[in-house]
């Protein structure tokens, strides 16, 4: 791809991200979720290969359904009440159909087929695209409305998405795929917390961008594709690996790491609401999640050298570090002090 | 006219039932095509009948053209109309399943009763609504124009984009 | 107007249906769409009647300029699909199934 239109197309997508999160008129917020989707299919296809067509011939069909099911919701909306703004919604039964629709764009749990499909087809910091800066024009949308959607519907679709992430991504090979199932969890809890507490909600979507993009550039600098080759990985840098252990246990959630505070705040919230059983439910389904990230440490580098490794070598021992990578690995790991200040903000 | 825009509907969901009854791809377009006849006649019914005009010329000349082109390039060898079993069968769950979501969708939307009068715009000597609102574009709605404007050339580039690799990857050349 | 919207409706919805239950063709699922973007430009056209307010019109025109440009994207992934697969299949596009 010429670096023109490259440049063309990533202008279009942050300028519609930043229309939709602008905008009052719905026509306008759904315009920018089209223009979105739009740019966002050459840098998928970039490849061009059978694989990259296809992901994104399933990535325009449920963008193109789920905008449509958009459109028509708050159009039967403006029906209704003859409103057309965002914000000045009223719960009713279009919402509902509105949530679906939002969730369909997020890949939340009962839409969430074509995420780890498309995560396979594409490259990895297209995927780094999608599952961070793409989450973040339907989620200002849903965080505009918090109040008059459906809450039952959205903590059950969070719930749901939270367990279908970590049993989906159980038996997954290849990295890629794994990262789009830990997405689809984690955005469960952004979901899920959003009726109670949507400060809470922008907290975890922040940390999660976090701690992705991290991953991503480890990814990307060692160029992973699968499990197996995380095997030879650790000759090409054996601290990035460990780092890199490091990063996926922060994503499940362990203590001292970054990736507990969300966490943690979002349970003490729970509990404070008296939502004793949902918060078992979330911190349960977490170790769906936690197992599969611990079996990408494990062959990280739990297998050490002297181990037999059925795995050829790779031979291109050369890695491209990112300029970004090590401040992120920093934040990544050790935000968790920033916690009282967290709390001091909220 | 309400029984005329009434009947102008009934004929637009059967024409959608059509597309959707999943025939061959001619079928389908000749489906959509008798839909967007009628969606212009049910515009003209409800009073704007610029737009109508703009929707039936939009539709049936540009985008109708090529999606002949594009349907005449995924041919079928055996086309299946409506009357071959598959897709009667798909037109009978399909329509037993909109009585079903109809139902529910009518229950849950229409509080009132069934047939009104509908709402007309002004006469011809006087400034017509839909013309007026169509040329606001040009004056001070110019965000809608400039943002229309911006999404038809990243619409170019996608396209070029998308349709571009030959070389890679491609099994025949079509 | 209740009909109306009950009408329109159900158009919707027997197109998303078509789309969601789409097994052959990639173009029929791209008529379905079509068929959707058709029906919601009927739905706001007869609200902004209703309502007497000229300024939607304009709103209702980026509507069919952004219904384009989605075809127009839907048929060039045809072409191309047609290219990398060999036909315009639906299944066909099972490299990816999980």
């Amino acid at each position: 791809m010429h670096p023109s239109i490259t440049s063309l197309l990533l202008i279009a997508l942050s300028t519609s991200t930043i229309i939709t999160m602008s905008s009052y008129h719905w026509m306008f917020a759904w315009a920018g979720l089209e223009i979105n989707m739009l740019s966002m299919l050459p840098l998928i296809s970039k490849e061009h290969h059978p694989r990259a067509v296809e992901a994104t011939m399933k990535y325009f069909m449920t963008q193109a359904a789920a905008s449509a099911m958009l459109i028509f919701a708050s159009t039967i909306n403006a029906w209704q009440t003859a409103q057309w703004d965002i914000s000045l919604l009223t719960p009713s039964t279009p919402m509902m159909m509105l949530t679906l629709a939002i969730t369909m764009k997020l890949g939340l749990a009962p839409f969430h087929f074509w995420l780890p499909e498309v995560s396979l087809g594409t490259t990895n910091s297209v995927m780094l695209i999608i599952t961070t800066w793409q989450k973040l024009a339907p989620l200002a949308i849903i965080i505009l409305l918090h109040n008059s959607l459906n809450h039952h519907l959205l903590t059950s679709l969070g719930l749901l998405s939270m367990v279908v992430g970590g049993w989906g991504g159980m038996n997954q090979l290849q990295i890629r795929k794994i990262m789009a199932y830990s997405s689809i969890a984690h955005m469960g809890w952004v979901v899920m917390i959003l009726p109670k507490a949507p400060d809470l909600s922008l907290l975890y979507l922040m940390l999660y961008i976090m701690l992705n993009l991290t991953m991503f550039l480890i990814i990307i600098s060692t160029a992973l594709t699968k499990l197996t080759s995380l095997f030879s990985t650790q000759n090409k840098s054996f601290p990035m690996m460990i780092l890199m252990a490091l990063t996926l246990l922060s994503m499940g959630g362990l203590p001292p790491m970054t990736g507990f505070l969300p966490k943690w705040l979002i349970l003490q919230e729970l509990i404070y609401q008296h939502q004793t059983q949902m918060a078992t439910l979330a911190s349960l389904s977490t170790l769906l999640s936690l197992f599969f990230y611990l079996r990408l440490v494990f062959n990280a580098f739990l297998t050490t050298p002297p181990n037999t490794s059925n795995v050829t070598k790779n031979w291109r021992n050369q890695t491209n570090h990112h300029i970004l990578l090590p401040q992120m690995m920093i934040l990544s790991l050790m935000l968790l002090i920033i916690t009282p200040l967290v709390i001091s903000l909220f | 006219m309400t029984y005329a825009i009434f009947l102008f509907g009934l004929c637009f969901v059967f024409g959608l039932l059509l597309v959707a009854s999943n025939p061959s791809p001619y079928y389908g377009v000749l489906g959509l095509l008798m839909a967007s006849a009628v969606g212009g006649g049910f515009l003209v019914g409800v009073g704007s009948s610029f737009l109508s005009v703009i929707l039936f010329l939009i539709y049936s000349g540009g985008m109708l053209v090529v999606f002949a082109y594009s349907v005449a390039l995924a041919a079928d060898f055996y086309p299946e109309a409506w009357g071959s079993r598959s897709v009667a069968v798909n037109l009978v769950v399909f329509l037993s399943l909109l009585v079903f979501v109809g139902s529910g969708f009518s229950w849950g939307l229409s509080k009132k009763g069934v047939g009104e009068e509908t709402v007309d715009f002004g006469g011809i000597s006087l400034i017509r609504g839909d013309f007026g609102g169509v040329a606001i574009l040009y004056d001070f709605g110019c965000s809608v124009l400039v943002v229309s404007g911006w999404v038809l050339l990243v619409a170019l580039f996608v396209v070029l984009e998308l349709t571009r690799g030959q070389s890679r990857g491609s099994l025949r050349a079509v | 107007m209740p009909t109306i919207l009950f009408n329109l409706g159900l158009a919707f919805m027997t197109s998303m249906m078509g789309l969601s239950l789409q097994r052959s063709h990639l173009i029929s699922a791209l008529l379905c769409l079509e068929g959707m973007m058709l029906t919601l430009f009927l739905m706001l056209t007869t609200w902004a009647t209703e309502q007497q307010s000229s300024l939607l019109f304009s709103a209702l025109m980026m509507l069919l300029t952004l219904s384009a440009c989605g075809a127009g994207t839907g048929l060039s992934l045809l072409v191309t699909t047609t290219r990398t697969h060999g036909s315009s299949n639906m299944n066909n596009l099972n490299l990816l199934q999980c």
